[in-house]
């Protein structure tokens, strides 16, 4: 199938990407080894928010079309999100630890926004798990999904206006490694990451769009079977 | 169908109605007032009682009094509507979704409001904070800033009014799409106490306009879904 | 006590040969968590027609109206009112129509023409503080009107709810039995309003556990039994089975019904 075709494929590019990033790109002059991490990291954030587009836009396709596929795209797309957003939390952290010498730097308008993406998401989640009816879910979810989405820009922006006015080191800075002036090791290191990490994305949401859908059309069979047995059965009497 | 000056009938008639409810009703504001000012001593009691830390602290503790109290109060404004059906009945009415959700931000804009200005004066007076030459900018930041949780509040209060678990997933939801509303009204407090040293009151201001407009624009166009619900 | 006529909306609704079919619908069913609160009802009652909806509890009765009212969406099927499409015009339905459920939608924490006066907002009544004392005397409500609705009596807020109604000009009103929790002087009050209604043409329908009270006055009645039509009988009313998968194919004994 070529899904599992493209599962392997992912798999393979994953392995061979991390095996470049830890033993064939050169160290950052300044950074050491810690900068190695900035590979996944910046991918999953770059993952993070394609899928948190994706969500709003199938969303938006609920609303308009009211197909429950869409919001099984939704809701797959925000799982996977999350889990995304989460890696890279962890990737800005395990960065910093070396770097700044603390877990978290409040300064820094990455972490800070991906950390907000992480409550949002979660939030956009567990709103889902609190209501059963799939339209009225489907429903409520779209929304919130759409407000969370238009907030990101607004977080990214007001997040850099504030770092603006506390100059940290730029040497420090994790902004470095999408430095296009950089050697082309660097950049052909992270565009590989980026890639692989894209492909593994993409085979996680269809697996989980799958899933999803079969749901949607398990319980719509369902529906439908008791509707028909009602008017079956209101029929022979 | 409906012209502007309609529609802006029904939204205020829906924010007097709102208004007189809520005046009329349980106290409800003044305990989300009382609330507020028992969350300040709270934060008094938390980190004083180093008046020069307060009062360096304030803006901060100004603007998370008001988000909190704002939770309430945005939350008590729809549970108005859970009287015997009404919210049910609003929805049948023929008016323009966006219009009621006009209304009731506008309510929770002038509750919001209210909610600034004696939060302001407590801050003032327990954080030995002198507000002096700077009332003009603190007054147009609390108008913003109250402006911004009204519209948030109103629309996360809608979305959670008929939800399982409603108290922790109204703050759960609202608080962190508040954070960049948070963040320039407090740097903007903080810059127009100061006298604003670096020229940054106007940057700030103009995060807060964007946030409310932008707010305010997502917020009508969708809370008319949540009618739909049934 | 003095007769005197309630003041009903006019709305221009054409002679009755030229009217859409008030209500029209086609395999409408609604389901609440995976369960089909209504199965199937294929229905047409003609405009000006005042129908008795019959059946016992969860029969379907009220969602039926609230599907009609635009306030639950169909499930499935299709449903239009005054031949307009429930589904694609909501808006435009929801000018026409108005609906008695069993909640009244009123504020506690204002007074009966505070209420009154908001509803005369939002329908966008005419002359709004004129027709509020008008309904408000209509419905009986005159020497309370400046009381909270915190303080009515349940019977009172049906009255109150009533004459909400009367602000609007709906071609099709739906009425969740409005006899209950109505005293005597209630009751007729309810009479009334159907002749009323019935004199200016509105179409409407009564969800009722009996029809005694109003007999007279019907056209028409459907009977729902688990959310399907089990019998619609008299003028201007008429219903068919609910299709099955598969189309056309009815058992036998069916089609010698």
């Amino acid at each position: 199938m070529k899904t599992r075709l493209l599962g392997f494929v992912a798999l393979a590019g994953v392995v061979t990407v991390i095996a470049v990033a830890l033993f064939v790109v050169p160290p950052d002059r300044n950074q050491g080894d810690a900068q190695r991490i900035m590979y996944p990291h910046v991918a999953s954030a770059w993952l993070a928010y394609l899928s948190f587009g994706i969500t709003a836009l199938a969303g938006i396709g609920w609303l308009w079309k009211r197909d429950l596929r869409l919001d099984a795209v939704a809701h797959a797309a925000a799982e996977i999100g999350v889990m995304f957003t989460a890696f890279a939390i962890w990737g800005g952290m395990m960065w910093g630890r070396p770097i700044w010498g603390v877990f978290w730097q409040w300064g820094d308008p990455r972490l800070t926004t991906t950390a907000l993406l992480l409550a949002l998401y979660v939030g956009y989640l567990l709103l889902r798990r609190l209501t059963d009816d799939p339209e009225r879910r489907a429903t409520r979810a779209a929304i919130v999904g759409i407000v969370a989405a238009i907030d990101i820009p607004i977080v990214h922006f007001s997040v850099e206006w504030w770092r603006g006015l506390h100059q940290t080191a730029t040497i420090a800075s994790p902004d470095r490694v999408l430095d296009p002036a950089a050697p082309g090791v660097f950049v052909g290191t992270l565009l590989g990451t980026l890639a692989a990490f894209t492909l593994t994305w993409l085979y996680l949401m269809i697996r989980r769009y799958q899933l999803g859908r079969a749901q949607v059309a398990r319980e719509e069979a369902v529906r439908l079977d008791r509707l028909m047995s009602a008017r079956t059965a209101e029929l022979a009497r | 169908m409906s012209t502007l000056s309609a529609e802006a009938r029904i939204a205020l008639a829906i924010a007097r109605k709102d208004a007189v409810a809520e005046l009329r009703g349980r106290h409800a504001t003044v305990s989300t007032l009382f609330f507020a000012a028992v969350v300040l001593l709270l934060f008094g009691f938390a980190l004083g009682p180093d008046a020069a830390r307060l009062a360096e602290a304030a803006p901060g503790l100004l603007w998370l009094a008001v988000v909190f109290a704002g939770i309430l109060a945005v939350n008590r404004l729809h549970l108005l509507e859970t009287d015997d059906g009404a919210l049910e009945q609003l929805a049948l009415y023929p008016v323009p979704r966006r219009a009621i959700y006009a209304g009731k931000a506008l309510a929770g804009f002038g509750v919001m409001l209210l909610l600034g200005l004696v939060v302001l004066g407590a801050v003032a007076v327990l954080f030995a904070v002198d507000i002096g030459g700077a009332w003009l900018p603190l007054l147009v930041t609390v108008v913003l800033g109250s402006a911004g949780v009204a519209a948030v509040g109103t629309f996360y209060a809608g979305v959670t009014v008929r939800l399982r678990a409603r108290e922790v997933m109204l703050p759960l939801l609202m608080l962190p799409v508040l954070a960049p509303l948070l963040l320039g009204a407090v740097k903007a407090t903080a810059a127009a106490l100061a006298g604003d040293p670096f020229g940054e009151l106007g940057a700030w201001l103009q995060l807060l306009v964007g946030f409310d407009v932008i707010m305010i624009i997502a917020g009508a166009a969708t809370y008319g879904y949540l009618l739909e619900d049934g | 006590m003095p007769q005197t006529t309630i003041y009903v909306s006019p709305r221009s609704l054409g002679a009755p040969d030229t009217r859409p079919p008030a209500v029209a619908t086609t395999d409408l069913a609604r389901l609440f968590a995976g369960s089909p609160a209504l199965a199937g009802v294929s229905l047409r009652v003609d405009g000006g027609r005042t129908v008795a909806l019959l059946g016992p509890n969860g029969a379907g009765k009220t969602t039926l109206l609230r599907l009609l009212a635009t306030a639950i969406r169909p499930s499935y099927g299709q449903a239009s009112v005054d031949g307009l499409d429930l589904a694609r015009d909501p808006a435009l339905v929801r000018e026409r129509v108005a609906y008695l459920s069993h909640a009244t939608g009123l504020y506690d924490d204002l007074t009966g023409r505070e209420n009154l006066r908001f509803a005369a907002t939002m329908l966008r009544t005419p002359d709004p503080e004129a027709r509020v004392e008008r309904a408000l005397a209509d419905v009986g409500l005159g020497a309370r009107a400046a009381d909270r609705v915190r303080d009515f009596s349940a019977g009172m807020r049906k009255r109150l709810a009533l004459g909400r109604i009367l602000l609007g000009c709906a071609s099709l009103v739906l009425l969740d039995e409005p006899y209950a929790a109505l005293d005597r002087e209630g009751m007729s009050l309810v009479d009334q309003l159907l002749v009323a209604w019935r004199g200016v043409g509105v179409t409407v329908i009564v969800a009722s556990h009996s029809t005694e009270r109003f007999e007279s006055l019907l056209d028409g009645r459907v009977t729902l039994e688990r959310g399907l039509v089990r019998e619609a009988s008299g003028t201007g009313v008429m219903s068919t089975p609910p299709s099955l998968p598969g189309g056309a194919a009815l058992p036998v004994a069916e089609a010698a019904r």
